[in-house]
């Protein structure tokens, strides 16, 4: 037998295309004719438009247009099902809901002129103060409608009563900033038209999203739009709803009649597609003095904007992680003049990071060892459902961690390990995000007369390696060698897929491959069986082993032909196709352990090193599934240590929309990171027992950063991001 | 951006005459104009492309070292001789932006660089450096990383560079030609501190170029700290550049402070080092020091840490000249 298929570490197939420049992104394709627009954006952020004066802005050379809320054709609003998240379009009306919001389009034959042209364009604003603090709005917190990630406002047992049976509880506010995607990649769309026909080239994390979107703006039927998007140069989120650029630069193509780019500044990017909001949250939690959780009770208050009130910082982690009889979960809003909040990656780990730095609380006050208190209230089931998981090995995640990580040399007490530069620090924390539980995805296999497979599905590739691990899913399948696989995604042409989003592509796309996949297979051995020619014939299908390019009798694998001769006498190609079945809802967890180095002179955190041991179910692909561990500890860092946006609390605008001004870590900020799986199949898994997990490993980080912040100085820092003035502040 | 003329130059004799014109801007390495253009902050009608100038020489000089204006970040802390002779110097620009950046940026630019101050960065907000009259969000605005010293009800922005910093220290000279014909500046009296001007930020007349930068080598030990938020690729929350000579039982003879990221300015604190004149260099005195450098701090809502944070990195950079 040949080793499998799936698992292997295989470089991501498109790597060379992209390090060589020849992978074509959204702003690349290749359009004749052209044109170019900029969006003129408010620099108010709350108010009306009391005139706008395009004169001088359109008579530039090359200058098509200059649209405004009065020039522009209505757009209807898109259902918010749509995943259209913001609940108005702009460039409709003279309402000003947030600083940046677009409020002219520009549109000239070359970008210097369209630039040049909406720098000209002059707007007159009445405003009114903005409230962009959430800190001065609490007063103002009420619990919304529930959305797509569960109830806001959820009980189980007897909080109160689990809160009096405990022997200790601890109590802690802690609030997370505002915070930004920040894709290499800005947002970019080029719009054309042919007639009632529109394609979009679209740098989409979910292209029927956006196909959708712009079908309902426009009065179209879904089919009238296509939507291609063969790379994205990052998402984290941002790309996942449809935002008001896609559907303006569609509009200008309408109205100029000739095809339009549209691609958003930096700056712009802050403003333009959602961000994580800022989030102010109260935990409590009650225990045994043997560690056992009697009662949580968490309450994460958070931003929406003045127009939409949908919530993304969730708390499935308090819902759904901890073996705990009694829980609470509230999840409040307030309203602020600033943008519409989306998802950013890893939408939990926000919520989970309280809960983490929380339990690392009691684990102090109880005196208990981190990782003995979370093995205590380790639940073999999803807490919210009451459901099992398909597998769960966290507990041997934790043990490995810990073991690779050298945890038992941990000097509990805080500020007692140190090196001749300064305090050493340990903290570990629980990685858990859900995966799945989204809607399903097709996908369509085709096997050509030569004996290699063809395979289209409508996913995204976002840099994940879903070009490459598609590709070892279907070969698996099918039991063709890799290179006798090719997978084509990015393309509403083929058959829908779910956003590349939400953990979800492997159980979603992957499970479409699998089935149209195993279709495909079985047409193949029916072909072959009925040929008489064939050392196949008469065999039961059941019998059939595919593998490496041939169909084979179990057992007897010396009889067997080549897919390729099967194939040729068959004369004609063979094709199946999938369509949606909604994933089921996967945990993901890990556990994370991290060493911070502190100078406590000037307060100067290094992050050493980074150990996580993770359970996702089967690793399609070791290689860009450790690259997704990388990744989320990247960002855990960022999140910990420097991100934040920061908002003039007068003026209600971003003042650090670039990436000077918003820090993002840098090569030299991240440590050795040690990255290990379980890696055993999940039986429940529709994706040959893997699970989503580009979510997960960024949660947990989070708290184990922090935790270990709390070992090296012995001051819990419950203000993220922990800035060195105030590592500095809690040494003086 | 906007459409803009561009020249090269071949002589400073055609530089300085294509300089005098209004709206004319000079560019050498280009690493923060061509932003500032970008996002509409500056805009200029001429750019005068200095890089066709014989100006790029780093040479030894009895006294130290003279670097050309036009010399690269890069090349400069490569040098031997600065090594040698300035190891501070070395020290300091290695400490700034990236390699990429320092091997653009050229060390006139570098002094010549705009503050980070993101209401002056962008156009659209008020600032009375960029648009005097316009106003100073930042006095009650996102002031972190505004200045505590030296600031007026018009302007708190720092001056971003590092190297103007160590140059402070070094007590380095600005030589200049202008039309008035060739001047020599004092690094310390190069830079103006905002007042009710903040538009005026050095002692540059209209069209005067920078043509080199004289610095001794001074004999002192010396070292440069830089605190920033991340571990490279960013400006200085604030930075100290120290320079010490001791004498017989370690008694402090000679000593040179100068300050990035707390004032308009790269200040230097003759009030500090007289702290530590005649006397060993220990906690009491270096606490003395960071006292009288931090007396006249007038910090803002967000910017209070950096009083005991400038003081940390004082007392941590004189901790390593012991």
């Amino acid at each position: 037998m040949s080793p499998s298929v799936v698992g292997r570490p295989i470089a991501r197939t498109d790597g060379v295309a992209k390090v060589t420049g020849a992978a074509r992104y959204a702003a690349d394709a290749d359009v004749t004719g052209v044109v170019h627009a900029v969006l003129v954006t408010s620099d108010v952020a709350r108010g009306r438009i009391t005139a706008i004066d395009t004169a001088v802005a359109s008579s530039g050379a090359g200058v098509l247009a200059v649209l405004t809320h009065d020039t522009l054709p209505a757009l209807t609003l898109p259902a918010v099902t749509s995943f259209y998240l913001k609940r108005f379009v702009p460039v409709q009306d003279d309402r000003i809901r947030h600083a940046g919001q677009p409020v002219a389009i520009a549109v000239a034959d070359t970008l210097a002129r369209a630039q040049d042209a909406a720098a000209r364009v002059v707007v007159r604003y009445e405003s009114a103060p903005p409230q962009v603090v959430l800190a001065d709005a609490l007063g103002e917190a009420y619990v919304p409608p529930p959305g797509s990630d569960g109830p806001n406002d959820y009980t189980r047992g007897d909080v109160a009563a689990g809160m009096a049976a405990a022997d200790v509880t601890v109590e802690a506010t802690y609030t997370t900033p505002l915070q930004h995607h920040n894709p290499l990649e800005p947002s970019a769309t080029v719009a054309s038209w042919d007639g009632d026909a529109l394609t979009v080239h679209e740098s989409a994390q979910g292209i029927s999203i956006t196909q959708n979107v712009l079908a309902q703006a426009f009065g179209l039927t879904p089919g009238q739009v296509r939507v291609i998007t063969p790379y994205v140069g990052g998402g984290f989120g941002a790309k996942g709803p449809a935002w008001p650029h896609t559907l303006l630069a569609a509009a200008a193509a309408r109205h100029v009649g000739r095809p339009v780019k549209l691609v958003l500044s930096r700056a712009q990017t802050y403003t333009s597609h959602g961000h994580r909001a800022e989030t102010h949250q109260v935990m409590r939690v009650g225990a045994t003095r043997e560690g056992r959780l009697t009662a949580i009770d968490h309450v994460v208050t958070q931003q929406v904007s003045r127009t939409e009130e949908l919530l993304f910082n969730s708390s499935e982690p308090t819902r759904m992680l901890y073996d705990c009889a009694n829980v609470r979960s509230t999840q409040r809003a307030v309203r602020l003049d600033l943008p519409t909040g989306s998802f950013v990656r890893s939408p939990e780990a926000a919520t989970g990071h309280v809960l983490e730095s929380t339990l690392d609380e009691l684990a102090v006050t109880l005196g208990l060892d981190p990782v003995e208190l979370r093995l205590r209230n380790w639940s073999a089931i999803n807490q919210e459902t009451g459901a099992p998981h398909g597998s769960n090995h966290l507990r041997e995640c934790y043990t490995r961690g810990a073991q690779q990580f050298g945890w038992s040399r941990r000097d509990p007490r805080p500020g007692s390990m140190r090196d001749r530069d300064g305090i050493i620090g340990w903290g570990m924390a629980t990685a858990a995000h859900t995966a799945g539980g989204r809607p399903g995805s097709g996908a369509t296999v085709t096997v050509g007369r030569d004996g290699t497979a063809r395979i289209e599905c409508g996913t995204q590739e976002i840099g994940t390696g879903t070009y490459t691990v598609m590709q070892q899913v279907g070969a698996q399948t099918l039991g063709l060698a890799v290179h006798q696989v090719t997978f084509l995604l990015g393309d509403t042409r083929y058959p829908a897929a779910f956003a590349s989003a939400a953990s979800a592509t492997v159980p979603s796309a992957g499970a479409a491959v699998v089935r149209a996949a195993t279709a495909a297979r079985d047409l193949v051995v029916a072909a072959a069986l009925a040929d008489a020619a064939s050392p196949l014939h008469g065999v039961a299908a059941d019998r059939i082993g595919a593998e490496d390019g041939f169909l084979f009798v179990t057992g007897q694998p010396w009889r067997r032909v080549a897919y390729r001769d099967v194939m040729a006498r068959h004369g004609a190609p063979i094709s199946a196709t999938s369509t949606p079945v909604p994933t089921p809802l996967g945990y993901s967890t890990g556990a994370v352990f991290a060493e911070v180095h502190v100078d406590p002179a000037i307060g100067r955190v290094r992050v050493r090193r980074i150990v996580g041991v993770f359970d996702p179910g089967r690793i399609l692909n070791r290689q860009t599934a450790r690259s997704q561990a990388i990744g989320g500890a990247v960002w855990a860092v960022g999140f910990t240590l420097t991100e934040h946006t920061l908002v003039d609390p007068h003026l209600g605008r971003v003042v650090t929309p670039n990436l000077s001004g918003y820090l993002i870590p840098t090569n030299l900020d991240i440590p050795d990171i040690d990255v290990d799986f379980i890696d055993r199949p999940d039986p429940d898994s529709p994706a040959l027992g893997a699970r989503g997990f580009g979510e997960t490993p960024m949660t947990g980080t989070t708290a184990a950063i922090a935790n270990a912040l709390h070992h090296a100085t012995g001051h819990r820092f419950r203000d993220l991001p922990i800035t060195q003035d105030k590592i500095l502040a809690a040494l003086s | 951006m906007q459409n803009f003329a561009y020249r090269a130059p071949a002589s400073t004799t055609d530089a300085l005459r294509l300089g005098t014109g209004t709206g004319a801007r000079y560019i050498a390495g280009g690493t923060d104009l061509l932003n500032l253009m970008k996002d509409g902050v500056q805009r200029h009608d001429l750019i005068i492309d200095l890089n066709r100038l014989p100006l790029h020489d780093i040479t030894p000089t009895t006294t130290g070292v003279r670097l050309g204006a036009l010399a690269r970040m890069a090349d400069v802390a490569a040098h031997p001789q600065v090594r040698r002779r300035l190891p501070l110097l070395a020290e300091t620009l290695l400490a700034g932006a990236s390699p990429q950046v320092r091997n653009a940026a050229t060390i006139g630019g570098n002094l010549l660089q705009r503050t980070r101050c993101w209401y002056f960065r962008d156009a659209s907000m008020p600032c009375n450096k960029r648009e005097p009259g316009s106003g100073c969000a930042a006095q009650h605005g996102q002031n972190r990383w505004h200045a505590i010293i030296g600031g007026s009800a018009h302007c708190i922005a720092v001056h971003p560079s590092d190297l103007a910093v160590a140059l402070t220290a070094l007590d380095a000279t600005v030589h200049t030609l202008g039309s008035g014909g060739a001047r020599t500046i004092g690094i310390r009296d190069f830079y103006r501190l905002p007042g009710d001007t903040p538009q005026v930020e050095t002692a540059l007349r209209s069209g005067e170029l920078i043509t080199a930068v004289d610095v001794p080598s001074t004999g002192l030990t010396g070292r440069y700290l830089k605190v920033r938020d991340r571990a490279t690729f960013e400006f200085a929350v604030v930075s100290v550049a120290a320079l010490i000579r001791t004498g017989g039982g370690g008694v402090v003879r000679e000593a040179r402070l100068a300050f990035g990221g707390i004032a308009p300015v790269p200040w230097r604190s003759a009030e500090a080092e007289r702290q530590l004149i005649g006397r060993r260099l220990d906690d009491a005195a270096i606490e003395a020091a960071g006292r009288a450098l931090t007396l006249p701090a007038a910090p803002r809502e967000h910017n209070a840490f950096k009083v005991p944070l400038v003081r940390r990195a004082l007392a941590t950079a004189l901790g390593g000249l012991r």
